[in-house]
């Protein structure tokens, strides 16, 4: 079978932007080419690892925020 | 019903009515996402925090005064609000931004497992600061598009749309930020491991 999808195809696939004809032709490939196959298995390791990156803010900064979610729900009451 | 298992969008309504609460709840699902996009953007804790904050009391602001469009997804509006105020931020200060040390920053790992070893934590741990050290320094074209895909769930026609390039482009940026991440990560694990090895 000849591949028409290029690797960007396979990032919007990986990112679940490409249509059903587009994920039929992309995963019938991965089935039996072993090229697409590793290619796959590249980006789904290195965007599992990007969703693994993540940061907290402090809880100060969080507390301010209610505080003004608090005051602003207050005044639009009074109003 | 519990409030975590309420959608964002009913939240949001029950929010404008005056439920606090719904606030509190909202904010506690998406701090951690938005914070990342900021800091990913700034670089730097305590203009992250700050920025969070002003973002969020925008969203507050914007909610309470019957502006907020129902038809859009919660989080990614949350997003373009944060990154638009990131931008902001530099055009207002005329400055690039610079790497700071990251004192105090934690890791939130989704993947851990209670079991996990020890030494795999520790492991895992090492991975996501030497990651986030090098989407820091990706080219910066390549950095956006990453940062708007991944962080901010924008789709490429999107980002294509905002960035003024074409979809090709766009995609073509993500590609080579990948590939770049992944070259790099294999590289630093080496060169850790023959460190290790040596001694």
């Amino acid at each position: 079978m000849t591949k028409t999808f290029t690797e960007n195809d396979l990032i919007r696939y990986v990112y679940g932007e490409t249509s059903e004809i587009e994920n039929n032709e992309i995963e019938s490939a991965l089935l039996c080419d072993s090229e697409v196959q590793e290619q796959f298995a590249q980006l789904i390791e290195i965007t599992q690892q990007l969703s693994c990156v993540d940061y907290f803010p402090s809880e100060n900064s969080v507390k301010n925020i209610l505080d003004k979610a608090k005051e602003l729900n207050l005044q639009s009451i009074a109003k | 019903m519990s409030k975590n298992e309420i959608s964002d969008s009913q939240l949001v309504t029950l929010y404008r009515n005056g439920d606090e609460e719904a606030f509190s709840t909202l904010l506690n699902r998406h701090k951690n996402r938005v914070y990342t996009t900021i800091y990913l953007i700034v670089k730097d804790r305590y203009v992250a925090e700050d920025l969070l904050q002003d973002s969020f009391i925008k969203a507050v602001k914007t909610i309470k005064s019957g502006r907020y469009n129902e038809e859009g997804k919660f989080l990614p509006w949350m997003l373009r609000i944060a990154h638009n105020l990131a931008i902001d931020y530099f055009r207002k200060e005329k400055r690039y931004p610079v790497v700071v040390m990251e004192d105090g920053s934690k890791v939130f790992n989704t993947l851990e497992f209670a079991e996990d070893p020890i030494e795999n934590k520790q492991i895992k741990m090492e991975t996501h600061q030497m990651l986030r050290q090098l989407i820091q320094e990706l080219p910066e074209a390549q950095k956006e598009v990453l940062i708007m895909r991944h962080y901010m769930q924008m789709s490429f026609q999107d980002i294509a749309d905002s960035t003024g390039v074409s979809i090709n482009t766009a995609l073509g940026r993500m590609r080579y930020a990948l590939i770049n991440l992944r070259k790099r990560m294999q590289q630093t694990s080496i060169a850790y491991d023959k460190n290790i090895y040596r001694k």
